[in-house]
């Protein structure tokens, strides 16, 4: 489980006044299970790395735009992570995801969905609230979430016609956040 | 919007299920209303706990002397000539990109002109450009009928020395990208662009990395710092 998030505003004060060590020390802390975020959305260690790398680059340029009193600080810097690594995912010219994805791979992303889900503490409200949709909508926005995919790649991994997955993703994220609030 | 359809749209835009110009759109709307930026606040908040279950990976052992080498490394501009697309693919963001506040303000020469004297006309449309780096909402544009546009910058970045910032637009494929201007560093200005035709619901703006005193070409030949598709005012 990740630090403290107060911890890691410290850190990222830090960093926006121009501290190496601590640019360094929220690497050795964080960079494996960052590593980790970015592979389940790209799939392949060296473009994780790259998204990893390419994330700590841009957190030493904009470290300064963190405003601690808006956001969780955990979550700002594996944002900047999931959206590079999504963004890498949706860039065709580097990723051949559609003709080289195989069964395999399909199967590796719905374990790790699977997964993330499981290992989520019983306690915490998401993992009540996503236990309570139909096990379909569930797989469908972790697979979105988790792994990256979109709403075709969701329909050929769940089987399901296209609109169908739509409608189960609408009704999912919509009936999810009516529980946690 | 019902709040049912603000919550399929905060749920979509926290899933990763927004391309790039809804996700611009959603950046938009969502800064005019409070009610939609929250419910995509709490969802992400929520959602971040399954990030933190992933069991940290190995990786190289290179790759903070990869990061350092970024940091410190020396500019690299790309001098390839790009033709701009109506819908340019993702570019992922130079790591030498400097985004660090300069405090000398220069304009580029020529440009610029009636700045913030004009009246209070309403914009034809509104841009929000987006950080290539995060998405993050970087700069907004506003392009009157007088083809005179007005930046308002969101966050600071300035060009190293020898560079400049240029703003461009789209107004349609045939006519290719129209330089609006440059700048050294962001900042509130208008600048008077050349005669183009009334701009249009999303119409492409970005700003380019350009040597000083802008693009050899006359076309964006660097890389695209912040970009994003404009929408007319409701």
């Amino acid at each position: 489980m990740p630090p403290e998030s107060h911890e890691t505003a410290t850190l990222i004060e830090r960093i926006a006044t121009g501290d190496r060590f601590a640019l360094a020390e929220l690497f050795d802390r964080d960079a494996g299970r960052l590593v980790a975020v970015a592979r389940r959305i790209v799939r392949r260690q060296d473009l994780a790395e790259e998204v990893v790398q390419d994330a700590f680059v841009a957190l030493w340029q904009r470290a300064g735009q963190f405003d601690a009193s808006r956001g969780n600080a955990n979550g700002w810097l594996t944002t900047i992570v999931r959206n590079r690594a999504l963004n890498l995912l949706r860039d065709g010219s580097r990723m051949d995801y559609h003709d080289g994805d195989t069964l395999a791979a399909i199967g590796d992303r719905a374990s790790d969905a699977t997964a993330a889900f499981d290992t989520l503490a019983e306690r915490d409200a998401l993992k009540s609230c996503l236990g309570q949709l139909d096990e379909l909508k569930r797989r469908a926005i972790l697979l979105c979430y988790v792994t990256g995919l979109n709403h075709g790649e969701v329909a050929a991994t769940l089987n399901a016609p296209l609109g169908t997955v739509k409608a189960w993703i609408r009704r999912g994220t919509i009936a999810l956040q009516e529980c946690l609030s | 919007m019902t709040r049912e359809d603000k919550l399929a749209l905060a749920g979509d835009y926290v899933l990763g299920l927004l391309d790039e110009r809804a996700r611009a759109e959603f950046l938009v709307l969502s800064e005019s209303d409070a009610e939609l930026k929250a419910m995509a606040a709490q969802l992400a908040g929520r959602m971040a706990a399954l990030d933190a279950t992933a069991a940290p990976a190995a990786y190289s052992a290179d790759l903070w002397s990869r990061i350092e080498q970024k940091i410190d490394g020396p500019a690299e501009p790309n001098r390839t000539i790009r033709t701009m697309t109506a819908r340019p693919p993702v570019r992922r963001l130079p790591a030498w990109l400097p985004l660090a506040a300069s405090v000398v303000i220069a304009l580029g020469a020529g440009y610029f002109g009636g700045l913030m004297s004009r009246g209070d006309s309403k914009p034809v449309v509104i841009a929000i450009l987006l950080n290539e780096a995060d998405a993050s909402p970087a700069m907004i544009i506003e392009a009157f009928a007088d083809d005179s546009v007005r930046l308002v910058p969101l966050e600071n970045f300035a060009a190293p020395d020898g560079q400049v910032l240029q703003v461009w637009t789209l107004p349609d494929a045939d006519t290719g990208p129209v330089s609006l201007g440059t700048l050294t560093q962001t900042q509130d200005l208008r600048l008077d662009g050349p005669n183009l035709p009334l701009p249009h619901d999303g119409q492409l703006y970005e700003i380019t990395l350009e040597p000083a005193p802008g693009s050899p070409t006359g076309r964006p030949t660097g890389p695209i710092l912040v970009k994003g598709f404009a929408k007319p005012p409701v």
